[in-house]
This record gives structure tokens, sequence and C-alpha cells, in this order.
């Protein structure tokens, strides 16, 4: 336990200094308000602002453009910049469990990305500061389900970043595999048959838009996006471990 | 307590390392030593847990490396060629994350640091970043990290690479008293003289095959086919036709370094006491008369060109 939260520790304290961690968390509270005020400002939100969680967290941009993207920019120092700079061997060799240096790096990550919605959720306390009527239900529905997919896409992201010490391949993968998720059910969620079951019980914005931003708790959505997350870190396991079992 | 048997690394179809036999006990400094592509580092590699063997198997303090990587790398120290730590992060720091890494409690992490950073002369620079590090201290951060935690056996992969002469020689110094300590040492290095200084034994490694083991004395004996002596004379520039004489009769062939200076190559060592009788009778001034050994460069050079012949 003190080697996982040693390294949990370390993990933090890394993305906390890094200069690029902070630009990018910039330019996500900049697109983000750019976002919030764009979609404030719709017709029909402004009729009901009830309608602000759901448009933001399901059907907005902010999932379909932003979410994917980010997470793997976050997790590229994870695995991929310390196999660059040499660092992961010293690590990989010191006593410490394979699955405790994936679990610690990504617990790291997530609780780092709190800060990234920490931000979004203070809009609307600034929203309800200047006596707009919100719908705390569906705000933390929906915060609480963009949270979610945030730590399965960085699940995937971690994932992409333990390939190699390609920086841009890491985060390229991770961006690409996320906007896959999204994109591939929304794509056959029409179909008839099989395929069309299976792409609706995979559509990422509509557990988001019709589930937690309604402010339900859907248990299958929450099953999901925590399967998912755990069998990417499972794969990320696979990866690191599999070093010292392929002769 | 480093211990390898038959120990065989493929990478694809390249042979990295072929039936590695190889012990290191407690006390014991063993220096690996061989040419770039031996496979020195990939042995070190396989004993520090980060890449698996093809076949045979290895060992820290009888913990299989294989079956029980997490217990047997709790043993070991490894100082990883062209050690880096995060850059961003302060040398206390980094020794203190390492320290808890490795299972030590805060108090314990502290302790284990402290103790280890006087002797390696760090305290100047624990609060400065890895980045702002020169390589020396860079190399003295890896060992100290290597040495957290106190394991008995100590993997240094070519600890001597980016040191100015001085910091050789204060490195050569802590590695003999953390031998003296009663670890097990093995490092690797290209750079003989330093193994010959330290090591207590010498294991040569030429294209993925141990090609000699044993302390120097035992390498020379088993190489030195024939016995060299040298000769220096006095002001004396005619010492070569009395001792071309004597190349018949003893069976010596003489080359000629200096007009005063001669080696004689011996191809039988049994006849150097008559030689030595009959080099008196020569009215020849000798300076010196002594047998040449041939040092770990020398060693190292003829083992080279036995394979490749």
């Amino acid at each position: 336990m003190n080697a996982f939260l040693a390294l949990w520790r370390r993990e933090v304290f890394s993305l906390l200094v890094s200069p690029f961690v902070f630009l990018l968390l910039g330019f996500w509270f900049l697109l983000n308000g750019l976002m919030f005020r764009i979609t404030l400002d719709t017709q029909a939100v402004q009729n009901d602002l009830g309608l602000l969680p759901p448009y933001l967290f399901g059907s907005g941009l902010l999932v379909w453009l932003l979410l994917p993207a980010f997470p793997p920019l976050l997790c590229i120092r994870l695995f991929a910049e310390e196999h660059r700079v040499g660092t992961l061997e010293p690590l990989l060799t010191a006593p410490i469990r394979d699955i405790a240096v994936v679990l610690a790096k990504y617990l790291a990550a997530c609780v780092f990305f709190l800060f990234f919605w920490g931000g979004v959720l203070l809009l609307f306390f600034l929203l309800a500061w200047h006596d707009a009527s919100l719908d705390w239900a569906r705000i933390f529905g929906g915060m609480l389900g963009a949270m979610l997919v945030s730590f399965l896409f960085l699940a995937t992201g971690i994932w992409a970043s333990s390939w190699g010490g390609n920086l841009v391949l890491a985060a390229g993968g991770g961006a690409a595999l996320n906007y896959l998720l999204l994109f591939v059910p929304a794509l056959f969620e029409l179909h008839e048959g099989g395929i069309g079951a299976v792409a609706r019980l995979a559509h990422l914005p509509n557990f988001l838009d019709r589930g937690f931003a309604a402010g339900l708790i859907d248990s299958y959505a929450l099953v999901y996006l925590l399967g998912m997350s755990l069998l990417f870190l499972f794969l990320t396991w696979i990866r690191l471990v599999s070093r010292r079992w392929v002769p | 307590m480093i211990r390898t048997q038959k120990l065989t690394k493929k990478y694809g179809d390249h042979l990295a390392l072929a039936d590695l036999d190889l012990e290191v006990s407690p006390g014991e400094i063993l220096g690996f030593l061989g040419p770039n592509g031996a496979g020195k580092s990939t042995t070190l590699r396989l004993l520090s847990g980060f890449l698996p063997p093809t076949s045979g198997s290895c060992s820290i303090a009888g913990l299989d490396l294989t079956k029980d990587s997490l217990a047997a790398r709790q043993k070991t120290g490894y100082l990883p060629e062209n050690f880096v730590a995060p850059y961003e992060m302060r040398v206390k720091e980094y020794l203190l994350f390492r320290a808890r890494l490795k299972g030590l409690g805060r108090k314990e992490a502290k302790a284990s640091m402290e103790s280890i950073i006087g002797r390696l002369g760090l305290e100047p620079r624990l609060r400065q970043p890895f980045s702002a590090l020169s390589k020396g201290f860079r190399q003295r951060v890896g060992l100290a990290d290597a040495l957290l935690a106190d394991p008995p056996a100590l993997l240094l992969d070519e600890p001597f690479s980016g040191l100015d002469p001085l910091q050789r020689q204060e490195f050569r110094e802590i590695l003999v008293r953390l031998a003296g300590q009663g670890k097990a040492i093995l490092f690797s290095s290209h750079v003989l003289p330093e193994v010959e200084e330290i090591a207590t034994r010498v294991q040569i490694l030429h294209l993925g095959h141990s090609r000699a083991v044993g302390t120097m004395k035992e390498l020379q004996n088993h190489l030195q086919r024939e016995a060299s002596l040298l000769l220096r004379l006095q002001d004396q520039s005619d010492g070569e036709v009395p001792l071309q004489k004597g190349a018949d009769r003893f069976g010596y062939r003489l080359e000629v370094l200096a007009p005063d200076r001669f080696l004689l190559h011996l191809d039988h060592p049994e006849s150097r006491p008559a030689l030595f009788r009959w080099v008196g009778t020569q009215r020849l001034d000798v300076l010196e008369f002594r047998e040449v050994r041939p040092d770990l460069d020398q060693l190292f050079r003829s083992l080279v060109e036995e394979v490749s012949a």
C-alpha cells in the first residue's frame, strides 16, 4: 500500500507541476466557457433552464468534440512520456506490482480530471448566484455521467499511453479510440437487428442525454461505463505485464 | 546471491544472450565486461526483472525472477544504463518517493535516504531538481536509488559512464566500500581499467556468450600461452645482436620496442630461469628484466580475436 500511495501522490504531483497540463486545463475552461455561453443563449434553454444540463452534457459539443480529446492528452505523460524519457525502467523494476502502477497512475489522472469538471460546475454556481432557477438533480446527474465518461476516456488514454514512447501515437490513438466509442454506436443505432441493438446499448451520449443529465442514475449505463473503464485498465495491465511474460 | 543458469535471451531471431552461467557471492564485485552488443545490459535487465528470459533461470538471493519477481526485486538495487529520474522532481523528493516505492514507511524511508546521501555526497544537491544536476550527480542519485532499502544485491549497468576521472575514482571507492559491507555487486562496463581495478572477479561476454570468467590472475594464467619478458638496457643500442643469438637457443621471438627496450616472447615459459642466467652472462647493462603479464585490455583483445578467428 505504501508503494501504491507513493506512486499515486507522485503522479498527482507531476500533473500539478506540469505546464502542459495547465495549458490543457486553461484551454478546456476557455472552450467550456464558450460552449456554456452558446448553450445558454439558445432559445430552448432560455425558455427552460432545465434543458441546460442535457444540452451541455448530452447532445452538446462538449461530449462530441471536446471530451474524447482531452483525457488522452492528459494521459500521455503517464506511460508514453516515461517510456520516452527513460524513467519507466526504474519504475517497473521497483518492487511494486504492475497492477498497482496502472491503478495509481489512472486514479491520479481521475482525481486531476475532477479539476476539469470543477470549473464547469463553477459556471452553474455562478448562474445560481445570479438568481437563476436550476434543476440541481439534472446538473449533478449530468456531471456524474460526464465524469464517468471522462474516466472511461482516461482508461482508453492510459491504454494508448502504454503502447510505447511515441507521444503523438499515445494522444492520437487514445483520442481516435474515444471518437470511435462515441461515433460508431451513433452511426449504427438506427440499424435494425443485432447491430442496431448493440449500438444503442453502447451509445454514450444517450446515457448522458436521457439518463444522467435527466437526473436519472441508470444502472445499466453505470455498469457499462465502469465495466468498459475496467476493460481498458485490464488491457493496460496486460500490456505492462506481458513484458515479463513474453520471452 | 546473484545467480543465472543457462540464461538465454532472444529478440526475435537475434540471440542476445546464450546459456549464461554466472554467480556473485556476498562481498564480491563481478565485473561484467564486453563490447557494445555483447549482452551485458540484457543480462542486467533480465536480472532486474524488467525482461523475461527466453530460457534458463536467474535468481537474486535464491528468489527466481520469473516465479517470484516482486520478492526478488525487493532484494535488488538496480542502476540502469543512462539512469534518468523525473526531471521535475527534486533529489530529496525523488529519493523519498523511491524509498516509499520500495515499501519503506515514512520514517524508515527518511532514515534510509539520510544514511545514503552522506555516503554519496549528495547533501548539497538535495533541493535541486534532477534536471539541474550534472551527469556525475545524476549517476549518484541513481546509485542512491539502488541503495535505498539496503538491498543485498546491486546490479549496476555502466555505472561509470559519463563520469569525470575524479568522479570515477570516488565511485570506485564507494563500490569497494559497499562490497566490504557484504553486498553482492554485478556491474557492467566496457572501460577495462575500471573493471581491473575494483572487480574481485571478471566475466567476459562477447556476442552473447560468456568467453571467460575468473579473477584477473586466473584469466591471465589461463590466457597466457607465452611468457613475455621486458628487457631494458642502459644507453645501449647494440643489445639486439646478442639477444638475437639467444632466440634460437631459448625459443623466443624478439620484439624491438626501442634501441634499448626489447620484448622477448617465450614459447616455453619454463626456460625462463635459464634465460635469466644467460642474459647475466652477456655483458649487457640491464636496467630492468621482468615478466610482463597481459592486462585486461590485452586479455580482452586476445579473446575477441580468438572468437573472430
